[in-house]
């Protein structure tokens, strides 16, 4: 680190020192010129001059330098103009100059004369010019002759003949376009040159020097393509011709690649169409571009820009995506040893120029697929270590489309996942569900969602190559929980084709095994209940939809045993409850079996599967709310089920527990539904108060004197919302004698904040009585 | 037209585009590195490796290493001086002062001096080498690519092969 530093340190001192020189020479010089002392005026260039001579200066530090000097000549360039012109002694002065001692001097005082002849005497220009990119062979230090050139190329910018001379004598823009590509192929030389000074050991260092110096080479293209005279026809026949000539011999990837991109980003498009042969077919040589990556994408992306800019821009007897797509694979063929991320960036370049340029042509995206496919089918190891570069091209048509159905159209878009690593066949897949949600897309026929869900399948079920260790449990239930939101874009208007789906999707996601299906199942137990009530708003009209509803009741059970069987409790008797109302609603005979089966299964998961008694008090206010709210059961099934509730509910473990269950079975019978009263509510006010009572008597059994009181005044409020729903047999009596009671426990409670609660509840339900029924409990 | 005088010039010599790509025809290239010390009290020195990449013809390998120590460099000098007319340039100096005895510090086996000594004679071996009469010598040959030095050989020149 202290030796770059210290070098850059040098580097500044000679810097310094030799812009010293510079400045004291230019100085000097430019007095001489005022006193019309051109002789001295010329020794004093001479000595600025020579500063360019050195070797130690860095690239940088010689560009500076050099601007500065190229600088202070222009003085002697409008001096020369305006003194020698009308003496006409400029002839003798650009023999004179010859006389310099150096060659550095020599040359550029040669070129600055040799400017300001051309300017005087137009007749003297082509063989001036031909002279001067002659003699400059001299300098054949790369960093000095490329600095010379590159003064030769911007001194001449503005005298080269272009497109209107025509006269032989003073050159034609045939002349122009040699004078330049000699000037390039020397400056190239040079500059591949430079690779080969100094030590081996220093070669990244020089590749860095030497990039810094690639604009000046470029330059000379850049200036081709400024000719005017420079037409498709030229451009086709000589231009490019001799550039490729010298790119491919120089062997050299720097070279190479940065001459490329500078011919596809300095000439115009039709230029490019006209020649995409020739340029493709040095690409695809094997001494050819070495990396050829970059060069070929940055060719597809430029004329698959011009394409979309204008469609008629390219000539329909130009395949452009033929083209491309021909010796990108015939590249990747002779090439074996292209590593896979450049096979790739190629490949996803080809995905993009058939997306933008022949948009409804699904076919071209497939084929790029396909022969990605078979390249990493023949060489599995082509595909090792690339599964970011495959998965980044794959999301290409995805993002593209923004359609999921017509990537599931391209055949051998899944296939390719084959090459992928889990982890990222996974992300990609999220990627991908992820996409569907968002764009609101529905995949609606079962074909499709077959296709769909085996492309998903990374998420749907295990994988062989899955890593051992289980996965982040956070990840795996986003990841779960964003397939069952799939689901839900598995859809059709046809309910029919939205039973067929139901059923693929059960195919696949039931081999998610045990840890998948609790996030996956209940979307489909919820898509199959709604289409239940689809076909029952369509009873009038579809003749078997008893059938239908049926079908789809089993396949609900089915899902449902999944879940048993996988010991989702919980999960399973919710589920059960919430499946028997879709049954219940449906009103057949076969729908009520089923829907009394699930009722019972309910049940029996409470009976052995629920033993905390929290989760025991939760299941049966679940199932005795569920029962309350069915319609359509017969009598026959009603009754064990009601006294089945009300058994359950006497037996929990805990009193206050009891109290409140055995209350909520009072609902049943008040307000509970079956099909002998055609869905008018049981009413049966006996066995609502005897359920009341009872709930009482337990309260009353209750220990702890504050849960006591609490219950108390639950009941109390059951008891207002009966006599509120019309119960007239809830008496004045009835209710005074649980107030009574509340006054008689409260005084005994222990001052703290559920005490408050309870005693502030009391209170707002005593003001409720009072202000809708008018009854008041004066304290004794 | 200009004055044809003015830019009347011989007329180059084309180059072929091999010519202006290849690779230099004189390559030469000879790194002085991973000094090691063997032995022990007395016995003890150092020695480089001395590694040579070329192209030139006059050598029969283009890849070669050998290990050298400083007394080899001395042997390769006197050589020259006796066999071949060109000036020979010098070595790094002899530490003198290093072999003193009670020394606080490693003397001569320390890592700064065996870094400085290496610079020395790496900057020695590819001026010698580079120089077109020493490469007919065949000491030098001997010295660059033969792994034992025979100091009883013929001196004499070698030819390109």
């Amino acid at each position: 680190m202290t030796g770059t530093l210290a070098m850059e340190s040098e580097q500044a001192k000679y810097l310094e020192a030799a812009k010293e020189v510079v400045k004291r020479e230019a100085f000097n010089m430019q007095r001489c010129l005022d006193k019309g002392q051109l002789m001295d005026g010329l020794r004093h260039a001479t000595e600025m001059l020579n500063e360019l001579r050195t070797s130690i200066l860095m690239p940088k530090s010689y560009y500076e330098l050099y601007m500065m000097v190229t600088m202070e000549l222009t003085h002697l360039t409008m001096y020369m103009s305006a003194e020698f012109i009308k003496e006409n002694k400029i002839a003798d002065l650009y023999e004179l100059v010859q006389h310099a001692g150096n060659i550095i001097p020599r040359l550029y005082l040669l070129i600055t004369v040799g400017v300001v002849y051309i300017k005087s005497k137009e007749c003297s220009r082509k063989d001036i010019l031909q002279d001067l990119v002659e003699m400059c062979r001299g300098v054949q230090h790369p960093l000095r002759g490329l600095f010379l050139r590159n003064f030769l190329l911007t001194s001449t910018r503005d005298v080269l003949p272009d497109v209107d001379e025509t006269s032989a004598d003073t050159g034609t823009v045939d002349d122009s376009i040699d004078f330049i590509l000699l000037n390039f192929s020397e400056m190239n030389k040079l500059w591949v040159r430079m690779q080969h000074q100094g030590h081996s050991r220093d070669r990244t260092k020089r590749e860095q020097e030497r990039l810094e110096l690639k604009i000046l080479v470029g330059t000379n293209l850049e200036r081709l393509s400024r000719l005017e005279g420079v037409t498709v026809s030229k451009y086709q026949n000589h231009v490019l011709p001799a550039i490729l000539k010298q790119l491919i011999n120089c062997k050299d990837s720097i070279a190479q690649e940065y001459l490329m991109d500078c011919i596809i980003q300095v000439f115009p498009d039709e230029f490019h169409l006209k020649t995409l042969d020739i340029f493709l077919d040095t690409c695809c040589q094997p001494q050819g571009a070495v990396n050829v990556r970059n060069i070929l994408i940055s060719k597809i992306g430029r004329l698959s820009n011009y394409a979309q800019a204008d469609p008629s821009n390219i000539p329909e007897d130009i395949k452009l995506f033929e083209i491309f797509s021909g010796k990108v694979t015939q590249i990747i063929q002779s090439r074996t040893e292209m590593p896979p991320e450049d096979i790739l960036a190629l490949q996803s370049a080809l995905i993009k120029l058939a997306l933008n340029v022949y948009p409804s042509e699904t076919g071209y995206v497939d084929q790029v697929l396909q022969n990605s496919f078979n390249i990493f089918e023949e060489d599995k190891s082509r595909a090792k270590g690339c599964s970011t570069e495959l998965s980044r091209m794959l999301r290409v048509p995805v993002d593209h489309y923004q359609d999921i159905l017509t990537i599931l159209q391209l055949e051998h878009f899944t296939p390719l996942f084959s090459f992928l690593d889990h982890r990222i066949r996974k992300e990609l897949c999220v990627y991908i569900m992820e996409h569907v949600i968002q764009t609101d897309t529905y995949i609606d026929s079962h074909d499709q969602v077959d296709l769909f869900l085996t492309m998903m399948t990374c998420l749907i079920s295990d994988q062989p190559d899955q890593p051992k260790e289980p996965e982040d449990p956070e990840d795996f239930e986003l990841q779960q929980s964003l397939v069952g939101r799939a689901v839900h874009q598995m859809t059709s208007s046809v309910p029919d084709q939205q039973f067929l789906i139901l059923n693929m999707c059960k195919k696949h996601l039931l081999n998610g095994g045990d840890k998948r299906i609790q996030y996956t199942l209940p979307s489909l137990v919820f898509r199959a209940m709604e289409l239940c009530r689809v076909y029952f708003e369509l009873k009038e009209e579809d003749e078997k939809w008893e059938k239908k509803v049926c079908k789809i009741l089993q396949y609900i059970n089915s899902l449902l045993s999944a879940l048993v069987k996988a010991e989702y409790w919980d999960l399973a008797l919710r589920l059960f409850l919430q499946s028997a109302l879709i049954c219940d609603l449906m009103g057949i005979q076969t729908a009520e079996t089923i829907a009394y089966e699930f009722v019972s299964r309910a049940f029996a998961i409470y009976e052995e599967e629920v033993s905390d008694s929290k989760a025991q008090l939760v299941a049966i206010s679940l199932i005795i709310a569920t029962f309350e709210r069915t319609i359509n059961f017969s009598e026959e099934n009603h009754e064990p089920l009601r006294s089945q509730c009300l058994r359950a509910s006497s037996k929990l473990l805990k009193k206050p527990d009891q109290c409140r269950a055995v209350s909520l079975c009072a609902h049943i019978y008040w307000s509970g539904k079956n099909r002998e009263n055609e869905g008018s509510a049981m009413r049966e006010t006996k066995r609502v108060l005897d359920s009341m009572k009872k709930a009482v008597r337990i309260s009353n059994q209750c220990m702890e004197p504050s849960v006591q009181v609490q219950l108390f005044v639950e009941l109390l409020n059951k008891y207002i919302y009966f006599l509120d729903n019309g119960c007239t047999d809830v008496t004045q009596a009835m209710i005074s004698q649980l107030v009574g009671k509340i006054r008689d426990d409260m005084p005994g409670l222990e001052a703290s904040e559920a005490t408050n609660q309870i005693v502030q509840h009391f209170n707002s339900t005593l003001a409720y009585i009072k202000s809708k029924h008018g009854m008041s409990f004066p304290t004794s | 037209m200009a004055d044809d005088r003015m830019t009347q010039r011989l007329a180059p010599k084309d180059q072929t585009l091999q010519e202006a790509y290849d690779i230099p025809a004189n390559f030469l290239e000879i790194d002085v590195c991973s000094p090691e010390t063997h032995g022990i009290a007395n016995k003890r020195y150092t020695d480089y490796e001395v590694r040579l990449k070329t192209n030139l013809p006059i050598f029969r390998v283009q890849e070669c290493s050998v290990r050298r120590r400083y007394s080899d460099f001395e042997w390769l000098r006197a050589e020259l001086e006796k066999e071949s007319k060109i000036i020979v340039p010098p070595l790094p100096g002899k530490a003198i002062k290093r072999l003193l005895p009670f020394r606080g510090d490693d003397g001569i086996f320390e890592e700064d001096f065996i870094e400085e000594r290496r610079q020395g004679i790496e900057g020695f071996i590819n001026k010698i080498a580079g120089h077109p009469l020493a490469q007919n010598e065949k000491c030098l040959h001997m010295f660059l690519t033969e792994p034992m030095i025979d100091k009883n050989y013929v001196p004499g020149k070698v030819r390109t092969h």
